[in-house]
């Protein structure tokens, strides 16, 4: 994986930093806004432990051993509320998101800040609480820039939120959100930096319709269209020498169902990128795309499998340059709640990756995770 | 023969009290007596409790639970809710992380809960009916469940 350009730089001081900086304005915007303040502090703990091996090729065989830890603080006053994220793990330590809110009505939200992009369903029904969501994996579809995502997750920037009222208790939503998104940078996507305003990253708009039957449940079917303008750091990998942009274009749909003990989720996404080289243009589309069915054995036990597929995008030289990349996934997965807060989960998967060319690296994997919430 | 007779009626008289008294044990909807809030319709309490907003005069209303009430939180879950409470709890979690929409707040007693009505207004809480009509800081907006 090629080095991180010098202007986007890493380190436990810059977040320490950024994290002084949150609790700063978090207090700060706390004396401005009247009544009593509401807050929330969630903890949610994972240890994942993960074995891949392949028969075909011995190099891509592994195991490993991931905590990470994901605290989630909201604040609601009135009309003024605030959410920051903050992930830490083995591998990094992250302002995941931190954004601050206008409740104008009951209907209305307005953020700023840095969040989750809204064209991504599984992102946003459960950004990083891993307890939260029922499998361990997160379809490739839906993974987050630095682990071969193909779109952008992270939006620093506007967004606003709007739900009309429909007939009984259902209701429609709309969310627009505009802002800073990723840049290409070696093998991956980089998102913005709120230390590094001047890194070069480009506008990312998203928009996305979701209409809910009751409001009360978590049933839902929605679109979610994105335009993002991802600048090129051409420099940092031999692939990327002769391109400038991608300009990418996405049209999904997403549904999520349940049916007394059965969930289904599927999200369908189209992609259409415009990558800019120096010679010249070429055009790149296809459809990445998930169904993941889950069954409440028990009150304690669910079974899960997710198939992940896709149209065209064997041939994709957008997601070639994502070699980490998942292109295919098979996967069934067993999951045993034991406490009303803690989760143990199995998961078995028949794995493909985009690898460094048309042809994919194929493996399997098991994995066995430990989730809780805290408190 | 007397005595017999008397401990009976004695015995009838305990078995009408308790009757009498079971059929007045109700769950109620409370809020501060100065509040603005006089009536919330069934669809708006349960927004409230799942930290959707509802506003009233332009300020969001706040819902309080109760901890330690085990039987009342049962039935205020199955009455108004229409959730197991483990189901509730889950809920609660993913909607303050998809949308930052901090938990109902707890309070460990009936006191505690009074207070914070009181002093975080305009707020709303369950309690047994003959609790909130000995609590001269709240008044009963709803009854949310009646022994049958």
């Amino acid at each position: 994986m090629a080095d991180r350009p010098k202007t986007i730089p890493t380190g436990h001081g810059r977040h320490a930093l950024l994290t002084s900086l949150v609790l700063m304005t978090t207090l700060g915007w706390t004396q401005l806004v009247r009544g009593d303040p509401q807050h929330d502090l969630m903890l949610f703990l994972s240890l994942e432990g993960i074995d891949v091996f392949s028969g075909s090729d011995p190099a891509l065989e592994y195991s490993d051993v991931r905590s990470t830890a994901d605290i989630l603080y909201t604040f609601n006053n009135d009309r003024f509320r605030f959410l920051g994220e903050f992930v830490w793990s083995d591998s990094e330590s992250e302002l995941e998101r931190f954004k601050a809110g206008w409740q104008a009505n009951d209907r209305t939200v307005a953020w700023l800040g840095r969040f989750h992009t809204i064209s991504k369903y599984w992102t946003t029904e459960y950004h990083h609480g891993q307890y939260v969501q029922t499998s361990i994996s997160r379809p490739g579809l839906e993974e987050w820039e630095d682990e071969g995502g193909p779109m952008p997750s992270h939006i620093t920037g506007l967004s606003l939120q709007h739900e009309y009222d429909g007939a009984g208790e259902s209701a429609i939503s709309f969310g627009f959100a505009a802002g800073l998104g990723s840049m290409f940078v070696g093998q991956e996507l980089v998102p913005f930096d709120l230390l590094d305003p001047r890194s070069g990253h480009d506008l990312t708009v998203s928009y996305r319709m979701t209409y809910r039957p009751d409001v009360f449940s978590t049933n839902q079917v929605g679109l979610m269209v994105a335009w993002n303008d991802i600048p090129v750091v051409s420099a940092s990998a031999p692939a990327l020498v002769d391109l400038n942009a991608i300009r990418q274009t996405t049209v999904g749909l997403f549904a999520d169902w349940h049916w007394t003990d059965w969930r289904v989720i599927t999200s369908w996404v189209y992609f259409d990128n415009e990558l800019q080289f120096v010679n010249g243009d070429e055009n790149d589309d296809f459809v990445l795309a998930y169904l993941q069915a889950e069954y409440k054995a028990s009150e304690n036990w669910t079974i899960f499998g997710r198939s992940e597929f896709g149209f065209d995008e064997d041939d994709s030289i957008y997601l070639q340059l994502l070699p980490t990349s998942i292109a295919h996934r098979q996967m069934l997965g067993v999951r045993w709640d034991f406490t009303d807060a803690q989760g143990l989960t199995l998961e078995l998967a028949d794995t493909s990756t985009q690898g460094d060319s048309f042809v994919h690296d194929h493996f399997k994997e098991i994995r066995l995770q430990w989730s809780a919430v805290f408190p | 023969m007397r005595r017999c007779c008397v401990q009976l009626l004695t015995l009838v008289a305990i078995t009408l009290i308790a009757q009498a008294s079971l059929a007045e044990r109700a769950v109620v909807l409370v809020t501060d007596k100065d509040s603005p809030i006089d009536e919330l319709t069934t669809l708006d309490i349960r927004k409230a409790y799942l930290g959707i907003a509802v506003t009233i005069d332009g300020r969001s209303v706040r819902a309080l639970r109760m901890r330690n009430d085990e039987r009342l939180n049962q039935i205020f879950m199955q009455s108004v809710i229409a959730m197991s409470l483990r189901s509730y709890e889950r809920r609660l979690l993913s909607l303050a992380l998809k949308y930052g929409r901090p938990r109902p707040t707890e309070v460990g007693s009936l006191q505690e809960l009074s207070r914070m009505i009181v002093e975080n207004s305009p707020s709303i809480g369950y309690m047994w009916k003959s609790d909130a009509e000995s609590d001269s800081r709240v008044k009963i907006i709803k009854v949310l469940w009646q022994e049958p």
